[in-house]
């Protein structure tokens, strides 16, 4: 896939994307990327929901058409497989997104008003965001359920303390491009100026763990395999 | 000895970890039972230790132990709900919208209720997804072809396909059919999918 | 029983071990596979890109799932790729016992492509069973290695290794226990906070850095 379009493309948020040719393969490249990135990272990623809605767009434009070929057509039961293919990838990876967010839904909401607050952009999604809020809203109903015969209980374990990603898991990455001095983190509390390096180089393999790499991922410079 | 009962609740989740078992509303009442009887002891030796000011080394070690009792207590009862939701959640994915009766009865109300309002936000969230929506709950494994054989498990009866033929669904009946109109109902059990 | 055991189990399994085999299936059917249509058709506008035309008897390029669609409807013959093929194969294999470090696969989803294309098409693919064995071995040969070099890297409790010319499956052949493993090495060093020298950096490849690269 074409590097620079990648990186134009991540520069630039939906509203540019827009201007930004891109061909159908390679927003189904991006999509690919996305989705594996997403299923391996122990934390959730910023989203990519113009990616996901550009490809709905082209399955929906193209089932469309097929509506109009007889179900006995040979190019319309391939069309319809390579729909089907589209869709799993879409639906997948915005399953495996669901999922980290209620195993972490308290964690990832603070997280998202830390970014509010410093005016970063969001990871969640407008929708993610609403339905994050949602089940956050009916856990803590259930829980404060649960305590409501005595009233004053305290809960501040589960509020001050939320299940965590762990960020130091080990992941498998592809570099794409050539990265110097990756600062490796490997349990020990390192002084200043004292932390091992590696370099990646294009195309290298590495296994390593993921708080080393979680900046390079989201920028685009490494993927996770 | 404090936390027996809540240990056991816990462990009845370690015992059930793809089922869920009725929801045990008694031993959860005897672990609040628990609970409320510890807080109210501290709350009764804080109360006199601060009228007697001497010797209030022992009570201030008992009532660590009772607070140290009741944060474990609580944290059973959060794990022991908390697993219970996950599972339900689970079966949101497996059923959809509406449980199958006999899981429903193994329900405690605050269960349903929430069941409710997930089933609800997930509905609103799968429709919010692109310009159509995108249900989730299906297309859960890659697609290999197209068509799909099943054998049928029950006496269905009529069904009728998105083209408009019906097939009539009779016990140990084999079908070939398009995946995207079987996936429903081999998830409920109705189809097997021959391999 | 630790309360928190539950749900930690539930954590570890519910992200990174649940991409099973399918799944990297999925993503090798990607692969380019030549066909040999039976059939005369124009091109097709798939959303990923064009195929075809398809002209009965003149090979074309097609994705792996659609030429595994042509081959079941009997509407195609199945060209091997071009590293399907005993003698290259052989070749690769005695590569494979020589070096002590990963050779270069002919494509990095060989596994996957070697399993769909022998399991539908084995009649259209000169000796199939001979190449069904030769690629078994190959792959049995590097998941020693592989072996070899996990134990090494856990003796070594290293803190990141390269694994250059590993292939997707094989990756995920490893991908239940090591980064779990490795997990756990880093909590043990974490909580003593000691630092382990940098030269003790694992490859399962030759590398540029003079480290233990074990393969050797």
């Amino acid at each position: 896939m074409d590097e620079a379009a990648i990186e134009e493309l991540e520069l630039s948020d939906a509203e540019s994307f827009e201007e930004v040719q891109l061909t159908a393969a390679q927003v189904i490249e991006m999509m690919e990327e996305a989705w594996v990135n997403e299923k391996f990272a122990p934390e959730i990623l910023p989203h990519k929901m113009e990616v996901v809605d550009c490809l709905l767009g082209q399955i929906a434009y193209m089932e469309e058409n097929l509506q109009s070929l007889p179900s006995t057509d040979f190019k319309k039961s391939i069309h319809q497989l390579e729909v089907d293919r589209l869709r799993f990838l879409v639906s997948s990876y915005l399953r495996t997104r669901l999922e980290k967010i209620e195993t972490y839904v308290t964690h990832i909401l603070k997280q998202e008003q830390q970014r509010h607050e410093s005016k970063e952009d969001l990871y969640l999604s407008k929708q993610e965001l609403k339905f994050a809020k949602e089940i956050a809203e009916a856990l803590k109903q259930n829980f404060d359920g649960l305590v409501s015969f005595y009233p004053g209980l305290p809960l501040e374990e589960w509020v001050s303390q939320p299940v965590q990603p762990n960020m130091h898991s080990f992941v498998f990455l592809k570099s794409k491009k050539d990265v110097n001095e990756v600062v490796i983190d490997d349990g020990s509390i390192a002084t200043e100026g004292e932390s091992d390096l590696v370099d990646f180089r294009e195309g290298a393999q590495i296994l390593i763990a993921y708080s080393s790499v979680a900046g390079l991922l989201k920028k685009g410079d490494v993927k996770l395999i | 000895m404090y936390g027996e009962k809540a240990y056991a609740l816990v462990k009845e989740c370690a015992n059930h970890e793809n089922s869920l078992p009725p929801y045990n509303a008694s031993l959860v009442q005897e672990v609040s039972n628990e609970i409320r009887t510890l807080v109210e002891e501290n709350q009764e030796d804080a109360q006199t230790s601060t009228e007697e000011t001497s010797d209030s080394g022992s009570v201030v070690s008992t009532i660590r132990l009772r607070h140290a009792a009741v944060k474990r207590n609580l944290r059973c009862l959060m794990a022991y709900h908390y697993n219970r939701l996950r599972l339900l959640r689970k079966m949101r994915w497996e059923f959809g919208s509406i449980l199958p009766a006999d899981i429903k009865s193994n329900l405690s109300p605050a269960e349903i209720e929430w069941f409710a309002k997930y089933s609800r936000s997930l509905a609103s969230y799968m429709r919010s997804v692109g310009d159509d929506g995108l249900n989730l709950a299906v297309d859960l494994k890659p697609p290999k072809s197209l068509y799909i054989e099943v054998k049928c498990t029950v006496d269905y009866g009529r069904y009728e396909l998105n083209d408009g033929t019906v097939l009539l669904l009779k016990k140990d009946s084999r079908h070939y059919l398009p995946r995207s109109e079987c996936e429903e109902l081999v998830r409920q059990g109705v189809f097997e999918h021959i391999l | 029983m630790k309360v928190s055991t539950i749900w930690q189990r539930q954590l570890c399994y519910a992200g990174q071990l649940q991409q099973c085999g399918d799944e990297v299936e999925f993503l090798g059917e990607k692969q380019i596979i030549t066909v040999v249509p039976t059939f005369n058709s124009p091109v097709l506008h798939l959303i990923s890109g064009d195929v075809g035309p398809f002209r009965a008897g003149l090979p074309t390029n097609v994705p792996m799932w659609l030429a595994v669609q042509l081959k079941q409807r009997q509407q195609g013959k199945i060209q091997a790729p071009d590293w399907m093929d005993i003698d290259r194969l052989t070749e690769m294999k005695e590569n494979e016992k020589q070096s002590q470090t990963f050779t270069k696969m002919p494509s990095d989803h060989y596994m996957v492509e070697a399993k769909i294309l022998l399991d539908c098409a084995s009649d259209d693919i000169p000796r199939a069973d001979e190449i069904r064995t030769i690629i078994k071995d190959i792959w049995d040969i590097r998941m020693s290695k592989i072996r070899t070099s996990v134990n090494k890297l856990i003796k070594n409790a290293d803190s990141y290794a390269g694994l250059d010319n590993l292939t997707v499956m094989e990756i995920n052949s490893i991908r239940p226990i090591l980064p779990h493993a490795l997990d756990q090495i880093y909590r043990i060093k974490a909580s003593k906070k000691l630092r382990v020298p940098s030269q003790n950096s694992t490859t399962f490849h030759t590398s540029s850095r003079p480290s233990t690269s074990f393969s050797s």
